[in-house]
């Protein structure tokens, strides 16, 4: 019998799926592929998201993308998405300019818990572009420092290139409120830094006997099970290890079936899950991947 | 409280129909010119046309309020984009929709209020006055296994057939207004008779069972162990969607845009969808989550019968055998659900 899941408490929202319209601030280039758009939505109100939320993008003519926030909720005008260019959407969304409009529909989703991890330490760990959900909570947790224990941010990229929001990686290395590491699977000659997939790092952590060390864990999903049995040799349990998992929302209100883990739908339900939740629902993380060509 | 209850005759049901068609569109169940002998939801050029003893349509009187197609709204590509939502105000009469598909309905209207609650299902909803009336099974039929014989949730006025005519079950202002419009009688005890012993009838005459009922149907699928009966299936299953549209209890959709040829306007379709086809777990990365067959086959068990039984309370399955009609493959799912029925009881007699 599975759990009964604590639900994000949803307003009644009614949903029309018609976006509100969005203005795109500023684009930074990240790398060869990934976007960072600042977007203000047209009414010039704050999109009030949690860390961990994502929208429904639209780009009229393309179609819409769900597409996570990476932006702290607190502070800066607007919001930030991280986009990268893989499809016909999120590519004609990652080529927009400063000025452009696109739509929005959201913040949808459950985020991180992160009230639940006040007085915590927090290990987080990112994969690839798992680090663009993980800024947002990286960054609240920096807004509101004193509330939380210690942190740990464990990042692994493919290659130094792929590297994304180095400015705030600087930052944060900076930060003594942060211990930082960065790695990557493929170094080149002008990396000084560390190398190999997220899984050593978090292998020689001293995590001491936290009782409180709870990972926040967001990356590719054959990442998950790897990082998952680390964990456990760190004595944390499946209750004190959060996943967000990726699928592609058509309705993000979990009416469109798309996002569809056994019962649970991605989009309303998550896309935060503890892995507890999880146990036993075999599509979250198994994952059938075609053969490299 | 019981509904109050008048006999219209035969001629009175076809007056009525004509009545309401002077007003609004009247969407019942018809002859298909293109499939004689198979019958659709269509809007009534006249009266006669209506089949009241139809037993099935190919697809389910969903499509009066979600269309197989349908414009959400329209955009244009001027900076900022103007954006006009496209949505139904006539109101209209669907007449004519058997207790399976009020059923069918009524878990549509439970699953698209779930928070948060879409607005284009319940306000189409909102504009129909719906009619139902009693039905006969044919081989496929089960409604008397997932308890939606005698379903009457979301309907204004039903009505069952009895000797002098229709008794007719009146629930809302809006039933009592249309059935208003033509001559009818305060039932006798004989009347009130026929109409059980036509429930009586429809129920023996039932040819298909599951044979075992949906609480128990939910516990051995969570219970598992049937990976080979759900390769079986798949290993006949060609993956159409078939199953999936004809459904009604199915939900799923999903949404695209489609440029004018001036490429200066647009419009964002939705349109229904199906679990069975390949693409639909589909991710970034080209990750699907159920590339396999059984998954897919298995998938679709699950959810009708397993996730939203727990989730909503109710089976996504209404007894219609639409699914078992249209497969092309000819997979039964009242047989597939039996065979999946003693295998677990097999199993748990061995335990």
């Amino acid at each position: 019998m599975p759990d009964r899941l604590v639900r994000a408490p949803y307003p009644m929202t009614k949903v029309f799926y018609r976006p509100a319209l969005a203005q795109v601030l500023r684009v930074d280039q990240l790398t060869q592929s990934e976007n960072l758009l600042a977007l203000r939505m047209g009414t010039g109100e704050p999109l009030n998201h949690e860390p961990g939320q994502f929208v429904q993008v639209s780009l009229f003519g393309y179609g819409e993308a769900p597409i996570s926030i990476c932006s702290s909720p607190k502070g800066k005008e607007g919001f930030e998405i991280c986009v990268r260019e893989v499809g016909t959407v999120s590519g004609a969304i990652h080529d927009l300019e400063p000025g452009d409009w696109i739509g929005i529909r959201g913040p949808y989703g459950r985020g991180f818990p992160v009230v639940e991890l006040e007085g915590k330490d927090v290990l987080i760990v990112a994969g690839g572009i798992g680090m663009a959900p993980l800024r947002s909570l990286v960054g609240h947790i920096r807004d509101n420092r004193r509330r939380y224990g210690r942190i740990i941010v464990v990042y692994g990229a493919k290659n130094p290139a792929a590297i994304l929001f180095k400015n705030d990686l600087k930052v944060w290395f900076e930060d003594e409120g942060i211990e930082l590491y960065v790695t990557v699977d493929s170094p080149d000659e002008s990396w000084t830094g560390r190398s190999g997939v997220v899984t050593s790092i978090i292998r020689d952590l001293d995590l001491g006997s936290s009782a409180s060390m709870n990972a926040v864990v967001v990356g590719p999903p054959v990442m998950y099970r790897f990082v998952a049995m680390e964990l456990f040799r760190h004595g944390l349990t499946e209750d004190r290890i959060i996943f967000s998992l990726e699928r592609r929302f058509k309705c993000g209100i979990g009416k469109c079936g798309h996002c569809q883990v056994n019962d649970l739908y991605v989009c309303r339900d998550g896309p935060v899950f503890r892995y507890s939740e999880l146990l036993g629902r075999s599509e979250a993380v198994e994952v059938w991947a075609p053969e490299e060509q | 409280m019981a509904p109050l209850k008048q006999v219209v005759s035969s001629e009175g049901l076809f007056d009525m129909l004509r009545e309401a068609m002077k007003e609004l569109p009247v969407i019942a169940p018809a002859e298909r010119k293109d499939q004689p002998g198979f019958h659709h939801f269509a809007r009534l050029q006249q009266a006669e046309d209506f089949v009241p003893d139809y037993v099935t349509t190919t697809l389910p009187p969903k499509k009066a309020f979600f269309q197989p197609s349908e414009t959400l709204f329209t955009f244009t590509t001027d900076q900022p984009p103007a954006l006009e939502l496209v949505s139904d105000t006539e109101h209209f009469v669907l007449a004519g929709v058997h207790p399976c598909d009020l059923a069918g309905l009524d878990a549509l209207d439970l699953a698209y209020s779930q928070p948060p609650a879409e607005v284009r299902w319940p306000a189409d909803r909102g504009l129909a006055t719906v009619v139902g009336i009693d039905c006969m099974p044919d081989d496929y039929c089960f409604c008397s296994s997932v308890g939606t014989c005698l379903t009457r949730q979301g309907c204004d006025l039903f009505l069952t057939k009895v000797d002098r005519g229709y008794l007719a079950e009146v629930y809302t202002p809006a039933g009592d207004t249309m059935l208003a419009k033509v001559r009818t009688w305060e039932p006798t005890e004989a009347d009130i008779r026929d109409a059980e012993q036509w429930r009586e009838r429809k129920v023996e005459r039932m040819t298909a069972h599951l044979e075992a009922d949906p609480a128990e149907i939910a516990d051995l699928l969570e219970a598992g162990g049937l990976a080979h009966l759900w390769k079986e299936t798949a290993e006949r299953c060609y993956s159409c969607g078939s199953c999936n549209t004809t459904c009604p209890a199915c939900f799923c959709f999903d949404m695209h845009d489609e440029f004018d040829l001036s490429l200066k306007t647009g419009i964002r379709r939705r349109t229904w969808d199906s679990c069975q086809l390949l693409e639909f777990a589909l991710v970034a990365g080209r990750h699907n989550f159920r590339q396999e067959r059984e998954q897919r086959v298995r998938h679709r068990w699950h959810r009708k019968f397993l996730y939203l039984y727990r989730r909503l309370g109710r089976a996504y399955c209404t007894g219609c055998g639409r699914c078992s009609r249209a497969c092309t493959a000819d997979i039964n799912l009242v047989d597939v659900t039996n065979a999946l029925i003693a295998h677990a009881r097999k199993a748990a007699d061995h335990a």
